[in-house]
């Protein structure tokens, strides 16, 4: 184990940065060879951070403003083909626009960084959060995670880099975090010193698939039937292995910057002896683990999970923490309509990795916060109130409630 | 305790600046050990020109990080403020962000006690004719000065980020202590001037500092809007009806959108001369916003509630003294100028002239007339004539 001493000249002075120009900052200390633009809020404070720092002579990058998101997203996936660190981003219908892109850079098996400034899905036109943009690249071969402050909105594009670049794994790596709440709030962060991303953060290197002129190869060609099923077994086991290597990545990155992520996947707040927990993705963890804290004080054994990653799924990670759970409320900024029960997206992938479990929790799923209604800490106090009735049965037929609607 | 302080600026003109207070109260609370962060209001992006818009900053002694973001950092607006910036004192008659929000009062989250803080050159009791009463005490302090107007990507460096951020301290150095804010300026600056403009607007301020009683104020007359539930409205999305069609000569005759009338965008007004008017019909064509309505004696009246302030009729107007913009807090109503004038033209004209008073916006081009006019100084005419000849020559 590390001493604090040895972790203290790895950070540089604290900035004052808003999620975005966090993002942007470690884009910089990543040194990201290219950089594909193209404008759609909340992201769109990124690309206006970044150039800023390339303007400045900070960061040696080309800097490319598209003509859409799916030119963006192809510009990244040709840029990763010849062996350059590259980085986009997007929000909300943007995003969808460049999904046709998205899907084949993960079938190509290359790996930029995606920032995903959470935003509602057009019509009607709304800026604030909701995460079914990100959510859509599920089933895609992609690495999916959470940020849920600017400070680990910075790290995770080091560790995005670090993972999606490793030889074994090679996917690429979308980084998510809620418009507004994160993405347009200033705090002051931490900034890690380029000697000590650059320890961290070992130059990209695509092996015999770097297109080149030294090594001209075609990337991509049709295939038919007798090949796909094969490529597809790739993706699989990539996305598995991914899982296995996740760990290694949090390890290489504590053992540097000091103890800051205990588990990889999800931070557990309070869950030891809970009896009831909570688990939700990005910014709402902040009313929630303030609700925690009060109704602990009031001796109700609550906890809270938030899930950084979603693909790959911690599975045996999240199966053990909620196993010991009595009851689980899954809260969902996002929706699934016509799914079963129909719930979220996210509280479904909870209850598969709960089913095979002998002695269930309780699971029920909350719909909240869409389009960036505020979740408020009593509106979580309410949240752990429901799930303990649906832990002592007292669940109704309706598995999913509302939060936060006008009824 | 969490200190909450909201900056209520002009959406483009002070953009950066609400956000560079906001920021700046973070870095200077953290350096006093306290722990804070700022957001804007993030409903109101994209700004539009002179919209009001609000940036915030939370600091807190006592609480941790998280337990101040949980309480202040999932949500959009706040149910109170301890300090209230406003960077224009145009805003007092009221602020209407964005459709659905209506016209609200400029104090309205100013807490028992908390401070209403206005950049202005006008006094208290000026102001006070359009700040909404409240049901209880708080302070009313002045930063004595124009509103800073800059653009987009830029900040007009006149001192106001300085000025505003050692009035806070003045009115409550709960959030920031004036040494803390010299201090941080020397050391970010290194220019002793800022330093100075923040601790002479922290005198000031403390001299500007009154107490508002209950009662004192104007009254409101605008309907808060409530939202409607799920099931109030037709599926299918936002559909909202088309204003319909209509147009009749004469005073508010164009139909218009009344869930948005965006008049509280703006710091000036267009006062017209109708006396002088050509009917040359350029304010009416070029208007933005269609806020003149013809009139059947070949005028054109404007619509105050809707009319934003953007210059556009002034800078186009051929006749000189037509059109001129004016401060927005020499009016009172949002009544017809053409009802006044053909009601009665001689006391028209007196009243329009008071209003006017002596100063004059120069517009970069005035179209109809040949002559350049450079922004800023007056350009005595015998000058300008030989500049003139001077480029004819050339």
């Amino acid at each position: 184990m590390a001493t604090v001493a040895e972790h203290t000249n790895v950070w540089a002075k604290d900035a004052l940065l808003n999620g975005c120009q966090a993002v942007a900052q470690a884009v910089r200390l990543a040194n990201v060879d290219v950089i594909a633009a193209y404008p759609i809020r909340p992201y769109t404070e990124v690309m206006d951070a970044l150039s800023k720092i390339i303007a400045d002579g900070e960061l040696d990058s080309e800097f490319i403003v598209a003509d859409s998101e799916h030119s963006q997203f192809e510009i990244v996936k040709h840029a990763s083909s010849v062996g350059a660190r590259a980085f986009a981003g997007s929000s909300g219908t943007g995003w969808m626009y460049g999904f046709e892109a998205l899907v084949v850079t993960a079938t190509d098996r290359l790996c930029p960084l995606f920032l995903v400034g959470n935003r509602a899905l057009d019509d009607p036109g709304a800026f604030g959060v909701e995460h079914n943009d990100a959510l859509a690249l599920r089933d895609m071969g992609w690495l999916l995670c959470w940020a849920s402050t600017a400070q680990e909105a910075l790290e995770h594009v080091l560790i995005g880099y670090r993972l999606a670049e490793d030889s074994r794994v090679l996917m690429p790596m979308a980084l998510a975090m809620d418009g507004a709440f994160l993405t347009h709030s200033q705090h002051m962060v931490k900034m890690p010193t380029q000697e000590a991303v650059n320890k961290f953060l070992p130059p990209f290197n695509l092996g015999k698939r770097r297109m080149h002129p030294d090594n001209p190869v075609s990337i991509a060609p049709q295939v038919n039937e007798d090949w796909v099923m094969e490529l597809r077994r790739q993706n699989w086991e990539a996305a598995r292995r991914a899982r296995q290597i996740i760990p290694d990545v949090y390890k290489s990155f504590n053992d540097l910057f000091g103890p800051r992520y205990a588990n990889p996947f999800f931070d557990e707040f309070m869950c030891e002896d809970a009896e009831v927990v909570l688990v939700g993705l990005g910014a709402v963890a902040m009313p929630a683990r303030t609700a925690v804290r009060r109704l602990r004080e009031q001796g109700k054994k609550v906890g809270y999970v938030n899930l950084r990653w979603f693909r790959p799924f911690p599975t045996e990670q999240l199966r053990a923490t909620l196993g010991r759970a009595k009851g689980v409320g899954v809260i969902d900024r996002d929706f699934a309509h016509g799914s079963p029960d129909n719930g979220g997206i996210v509280v479904h992938d909870v209850r598969s990795c709960l089913y095979p479990l002998a002695k269930r929790p309780a699971v029920t799923n909350f719909i909240g916060g869409l389009g960036g209604r505020d979740m408020s800490i009593d509106d979580c106090i309410r949240m752990f109130e429901i799930t303990f009735d649906a832990a002592a049965g007292k669940q109704s037929d309706d598995l999913v409630t509302w939060i936060g609607l006008r009824e | 305790m969490i200190k909450r302080v909201e900056v209520q600026y002009r959406g483009i003109f002070q953009k950066n600046l609400g956000k560079f207070i906001g920021g700046d109260i973070v870095q200077i609370a953290s350096r006093m050990g306290k722990v804070a962060f700022s957001n804007g209001r993030y409903s109101d992006s994209p700004e539009r020109n002179g919209i009001p818009c609000k940036y915030f900053a939370f600091v807190s002694q006592e609480l941790s990080e998280e337990e101040l973001e949980a309480e202040c950092g999932a949500k959009l607006d706040i149910d109170e403020a301890d300090v209230s910036v406003v960077v224009d004192d145009t805003m007092v008659k009221g602020v209407e962000p964005w459709a659905w929000h209506g016209v609200r009062p400029v104090n309205e989250k100013v807490r028992e006690k908390g401070c209403l803080l206005v950049v202005s050159r006008h006094g208290h009791d000026q102001l006070l004719q359009f700040i909404p009463k409240k049901a209880f005490d708080y302070r009313l302090a002045l930063v004595e000065g124009e509103a800073s107007f800059a653009g987009m990507w830029v900040n007009k460096d006149d001192l106001t980020r300085e000025r505003v951020l050692g009035a806070i301290a003045a009115v409550d150095p709960g959030i920031i202590s004036i040494e803390a804010v010299e201090s941080y300026l020397l050391d970010r600056t290194k220019q002793q001037h800022r330093a100075e403009a923040a601790r002479a607007a922290y005198n000031a301020t403390l001299r500007s500092l009154r107490v508002v009683r209950p009662g004192e104020g104007a009254e409101w007359h605008h309907e808060i809007p409530r939202l409607p539930t799920w099931r109030e409205f037709e599926a299918g999305g936002v559909v909202v009806p088309a204003v319909p069609r209509g147009f009749k000569l004469g005073p508010r005759g164009q139909t218009r959108n009344e869930g948005f009338k965006r008049g509280t965008s703006k710091s000036h007004r267009p006062v017209i001369r109708f006396d002088l008017c050509t009917k040359c019909t350029l304010c009416w064509y070029d208007c933005p916003d269609e806020c003149f309505d013809p009139t059947d004696d070949g005028l054109f009246d404007v619509n105050y509630e809707v009319c934003v302030g953007c210059h556009r009729c002034a800078e186009i107007c051929p006749v000189p003294e037509c059109i001129v913009m004016v401060d927005e807090l020499r009016f009172g109503n949002d009544d017809s100028p053409w009802e006044h004038h053909t009601r009665d033209p001689q006391g028209y004209i007196k009243w329009a002239e008071e209003k006017k008073g002596t100063d004059r916006i120069h517009y970069a081009h005035v179209t109809g007339t040949g002559v350049e006019v450079r922004q800023g100084k007056f350009v005595p005419p015998k000058q300008d004539k030989g500049g003139a000849a001077a480029r004819a020559k050339a």
